[in-house]
């Protein structure tokens, strides 16, 4: 069963790790997931209190 | 030449070249660089969301101190499911099939796990030596069960990835070989045994998908024991 043959072990080694840290995460890296969109707006407001005269 | 229904599993060359470079390399492709001006398209959106599951889905049982780990499990995830995926088109050849390439990858992060466990928290990684509550009498030979256990992992690991993408691609080079032969003669049978090839490719998929959770779950598993 060839797939049982560790004949190139090192060299498929070395390409695997390659493909795995030098390609895979730096792309994974470039994705920026950004906030879930939400209904609320982000500056908050300024309510302006008065008094009412009969209190 | 007389071939044998294992010789698909044999790295191929091509004019001296070995091809498992390119179809290590050529998933990859699979993966855009997004870029940071937040342009995004239906593929990366779609590739973000099922990044952000599986990150989510991971590091939800890690502590914080394992969620340094999140990049490199979820590239491992991606790497393995995008290899997996393509080895299923028709003609092509499965890197994951190889046993070496299984071996490379399992051992050195098993590896990782332990020594992180063994540097960081001695006791409590030596601890997971001994089951609690185990009967004096039988403390013996349960570590040296315990220690067999832990040293076969990145071999269970690897046997396992190569397994069963092998037992996958030989059933469904099987049925086909079948479908083919049993066509002149018995077509009712051929028209079969085809549906039931198609049943099996839909498995096959799935067993692509899950297989290369199942490594990765075992590692964050194994790094859980050891953080």
């Amino acid at each position: 069963m060839p797939q049982l043959n560790p004949a190139p072990w090192f060299m498929i080694m070395l390409m695997t790790w390659f493909t795995y840290s030098l390609l895979i995460q730096p792309k994974l890296l470039s994705f920026t997931s950004m906030n879930t969109p939400s209904n609320k707006t982000t500056s908050t407001t300024k309510p302006t209190p008065w008094t009412w005269p009969w209190t | 030449m007389n071939l044998s229904f294992f010789d698909q599993f044999s790295s191929p060359y091509l004019m001296g070249m070995p091809l498992i470079l390119p179809s290590l390399l050529l998933p990859t492709l699979l993966f855009p660089t997004p870029g940071r001006r937040w342009i995004s398209n239906r593929l990366s959106t779609l590739q973000l969301w099922v990044i952000n599951l599986i990150t989510k889905q991971l590091m939800t049982p890690l502590n914080k101190t394992g969620h340094k780990w999140a990049l490199l499990l979820t590239s491992l995830i991606l790497l393995l499911l995008s290899i997996n995926l393509m080895g299923l088109l028709p003609y092509t050849f499965t890197p994951t099939t190889q046993l070496s390439m299984n071996m490379a990858l399992a051992f050195p992060l098993w590896l990782a796990t332990l020594l992180i466990g063994l540097r960081n928290q001695p006791s409590a990684s030596l601890a997971h030596l001994l089951p609690e509550g185990t009967p004096t009498p039988l403390i013996p030979i349960l570590i040296m069960i315990e220690t067999t256990s832990l040293l076969i992992r990145p071999l269970a690991l690897g046997v396992r990835l190569t397994a069963n993408l092998t037992a996958g691609h030989l059933l469904i080079q099987l049925i086909s070989t079948a479908t083919i032969a049993l066509l002149p003669t018995m077509p009712s049978i051929s028209t079969l045994t085809a549906l039931i090839l198609l049943l099996l490719t839909i498995l096959e998929v799935a067993v692509a998908m899950i297989q290369a959770y199942v490594f990765v779950l075992l590692l964050s598993l194994y790094l859980q024991e050891n953080i």
